[in-house]
């Protein structure tokens, strides 16, 4: 059990620290949804009717997809561009989905890999990229989980302003759901830019998401 | 097992989406109702807090206000509109919003005119 724990610490950390922010942001989101209520003379909710509800589903949805398309494109984009003297990089000149011999795929396959990277066809093609294809899935289902929550939630504030609701297509083209979208987009694009560039120059250590502290800033791809 | 589980999931989805737009098209008809027949008090009682009281200005008492006004609702277009706690119905001669309450849904806007771009202007409101 220890070495359980201890082998898989890192995740076990990350799904605790998940469970205790959305069950944080529950409580929080229903507190402020009733707050809400009271100054419009509606009335106040349960926490069970807030976390069913499509408030609380679109201020999910919009934060997970926009998570998932940031390492979504840090998994692709790094395919082809480098960062000279960033860990998160390549070295330049390496740009590309790289040889077989380098991938350690079909003759070139170890003992130890993944049996579809010692298959042919399309099982190597699929596992080759299997993981830009389920964050870019997720991503997918995330925004689409957005657009239907987010328009029921938009409609309940559209009637409650005597105005007529919107259908899916009206929601998608409408300023909410790309205010929503593009504020959450611009934030992670502006983490994942400070990561590339700030560990250029400065170190953590211990950290694998570092170079070693003392490591050159030209150094590229280098982790601890 | 998964399919007969997303059946009874969509069932149960649909029985109350069904109960849900009956209630409200119900308070809807029941406020005209009151109003065909000339019961002011009773359609006031179907009005939300906040309706009712911008009615009584004046000295002038909802039951009285509201019949004045002579709305005029008509054949229902097409079922409820109902995203959580608010609700529109579109009847042939009026569009009417109405809310959510611990007793029940209430009418919070009728004898409502489309504005292109703005909301709805409404001879009663609140």
């Amino acid at each position: 059990m220890r070495g359980f724990v201890r082998d898989n610490a890192l995740s076990l950390f990350f799904l605790l620290a998940f469970a205790a922010a959305l069950v944080g942001q529950s409580f929080a989101g229903t507190a402020d949804y009733n707050a809400r209520q009271l100054t419009e003379g509606g009335l106040p909710v349960t926490w069970a009717d807030y976390v069913t509800s499509s408030d609380f589903a679109v201020d999910v949805a919009e934060n997970w997809q926009s998570e998932y398309l940031q390492f979504l494109m840090f998994i692709m984009v790094t395919v082809w561009l480098v960062q000279r003297g960033s860990p998160e990089s390549k070295p330049p000149g390496e740009e590309g989905g790289q040889s077989d011999r380098e991938q350690r795929i079909g003759p070139f396959a170890r003992p130890d890999s993944p049996a579809w990277a010692k298959a042919g066809g399309v099982r190597r093609s699929l596992y080759s990229n299997s993981l830009g294809w389920v964050m870019g899935l997720v991503f997918a289902a995330s925004w689409f989980a957005q657009s239907v929550a987010g328009t029921a939630a938009y409609n309940n504030q559209r009637l409650s302003q005597l105005q007529d609701p919107v259908g899916w297509s009206g929601y998608v083209l409408s300023a909410d759901f790309w205010n929503r979208t593009l504020q959450n987009w611009q934030s992670e694009f502006l983490a994942v830019l400070s990561m590339i560039v700030l560990a250029v120059y400065l170190r953590q250590r211990g950290s694998p998401e570092s170079k070693p502290v003392g490591a050159g800033h030209a150094a590229t791809g280098v982790e601890s | 097992m998964s399919r007969l589980l997303l059946l009874l999931v969509a069932l149960v989805i649909t029985a109350c989406s069904s109960q849900r737009d009956g209630e409200v098209a119900q308070a809807a008809d029941g406020f005209y109702a009151a109003l065909a027949s000339g019961d002011g008090a009773r359609a006031c009682a179907l009005l939300s807090p906040r309706a009712e009281e911008g009615l009584e200005k004046g000295g002038d008492t909802c039951p009285e206000v509201v019949l004045d006004l002579d709305l005029r609702g008509g054949a229902p277009l097409g079922g409820p509109r109902v995203y959580g706690d608010e609700a529109q119905v579109r009847l042939a001669a009026d569009t009417v919003f109405l809310h959510r309450f611990a007793d029940g849904w209430r009418v919070r806007a009728a004898g409502c005119e489309p504005r292109p771009g703005l909301p709805y202007r409404c001879e009663i409101e609140g």
